[in-house]
């Protein structure tokens, strides 16, 4: 039993250094997810019947496949055959990155046909052009109401990352293999790296519910009496 | 706003092509960093083990950095076929199939595949071979196609079961979701002194050589690196290196 703990107590510092790769992992395929996430949404709600066409079956491919196959797909397959060398840490932000903007591009597609009609038909009697509507007047209560979604897809994306072990990443998944490998302490390991991701998520879910609060427009909520 | 936005997406875009910007002239060493003695990861978080502690020697010799990249094994000689790493140093068995894809140094250790059970378990070679077990053996390893293409030969009838390495398959013999494990003589020798298995012997699969593989297009490095083996092997550390990782038969 102390051994197990010893074990811990001494590769924490090793694991703990993944939680680094970890989280550049999935910042940066959060911020990738959202660039495609809004660019395909406008496209959904606004575009004709063309982009309207390949957007869905982009979103339709990328939630259809798991994102385990994508990644051996993309980092053997696909960036082989096009001969880029692209690293581990690259190649799971894309696909993470592609793989979230498919769902970010659903959660601001419904939000953008939540609000109503006559909101950017008034925008467009206005005098705006119809990407002025859509920058001034749509996405800044999109991007609002869409947090609370956007920090599921957060937690989601956060415990993808852990795929990114099976094309050699060094984060903490990977990393907690290799200590148990050389210690046979799995029990014990993998109840430290579950406690490690579950304290990345629960942070990221808090600090996103302040982002929310923190943008909150006064007197404009679609919260109702909360 | 505009100009905002194009920075936003410039930073993004870094962000996401970060980890390509390091690629300088080094040896990347393509690892499983779940073989040891071999090759692993010790408990300070580096790359560690026999063939990590000999290439070390062997690009100094050489005079290039070397780094160590752990690579899932599945997939470890497609990395290297790809130019995401230099060499494979990593208790790697040389054998026809692979040779006819990458290249060999010259053979520096002698293997032998051992079955391990569960201590005190009564199994024999035969009863595990012929008694409807199940054997547990790491994916893309020699001793894998080896017990696949024999049982067909032989009519052996265990049930082959994969993992992703050879310290797994000792736990699932030790929980007893698995009768034995097929693997290497020297990580099998590693899991004994570290948990309740035994060493039952060897299962009729030939002695092998293990050897370090490069692409078939880069002579150079190869004659470098065998020059450095050679010496390596010759010169007082070699046994060094065997002690320390106690890898005397």
């Amino acid at each position: 039993m102390s051994n197990a703990l010893s074990v811990v107590v001494d590769s924490l510092p090793y694991l703990l250094q993944g939680s680094f790769l970890t989280i550049g992992i999935v910042v940066s395929a959060m911020l990738l997810g959202l660039a495609i996430g809004i660019f395909m949404a406008v496209g959904l709600v606004y575009g004709n019947r063309f982009i309207k066409y390949l957007l869905t079956a982009y979103v339709w491919i990328f939630r259809g496949v798991p994102v385990v196959v994508l990644l051996f797909l993309f980092y053997y397959g696909l960036f082989n055959y096009l001969g880029w060398n692209f690293s581990a840490f690259t190649a799971v932000t894309i696909v993470l990155g592609m793989t979230t903007g498919a769902y970010q591009a659903n959660i601001f597609k419904g939000a953008i046909l939540s609000l109503p009609r006559g909101q950017f038909k008034a925008a467009i009697g206005l005098g705006m052009s119809e990407l002025q509507a859509i920058k001034s007047i749509i996405l800044p209560q999109i991007l609002r109401m869409s947090i609370p979604a956007w920090s599921n897809e957060y937690s989601i994306i956060l415990k993808d990352s852990a795929l990114a072990f099976v094309i050699g990443a060094p984060e903490i998944m990977a990393r907690t293999q290799f200590v148990a490998s050389r210690t046979y302490q799995h029990l014990s390991l993998y109840i430290t790296a579950g406690i490690i991701y579950f304290l990345l998520t629960w942070a990221g879910v808090i600090a996103l519910r302040k982002l929310e609060k923190y943008l909150r427009i006064p007197g404009y909520s679609h919260h109702g009496n909360q | 706003m505009l100009k905002k936005k194009l920075f936003l997406l410039c930073s993004i875009l870094t962000l996401v092509f970060a980890g390509q910007a390091l690629g300088a002239e080094k040896l990347v060493n393509g690892i499983d960093a779940n073989f040891p003695p071999f090759a692993f990861i010790d408990k300070t978080g580096q790359p560690s083990g026999f063939d990590v502690e000999a290439m070390n020697w062997i690009a100094k010799e050489i005079g290039v950095e070397v780094s160590h990249q752990p690579i899932e094994w599945d997939g470890i000689i497609t990395s290297l076929l790809t130019k995401k790493i230099d060499i494979i140093a990593s208790g790697m068995s040389i054998t026809e199939e692979r040779a006819q894809k990458v290249d060999f140094s010259v053979p520096y250790w002698v293997i032998t595949q051992v079955m391990v059970t569960k201590k005190g378990s009564p199994l024999t070679i035969d009863e595990i071979l012929t008694g409807k077990k199940t054997v547990g053996v790491q994916q893309g390893t020699s001793e894998a196609k080896w017990l696949k293409e024999e049982a067909a030969k032989k009519g052996w009838n265990f049930d082959l079961r994969y993992y992703s390495s050879s310290p797994l398959a000792v736990e699932d013999v030790l929980n007893g979701r698995i009768d034995a494990a097929a693997m290497d003589d020297a990580p099998a020798k590693d899991a004994v002194s570290k948990k309740d298995v035994q060493i039952v012997g060897t299962f009729g699969m030939h002695e092998e050589q293990f050897g370090y593989a490069v692409r078939k297009d880069d002579k150079e490095l190869l004659e470098k690196v065998n020059a450095a083996l050679t010496k390596l092997m010759a010169s007082p550390e070699w046994n060094e290196l065997i002690n320390k990782y106690d890898l005397n038969k």
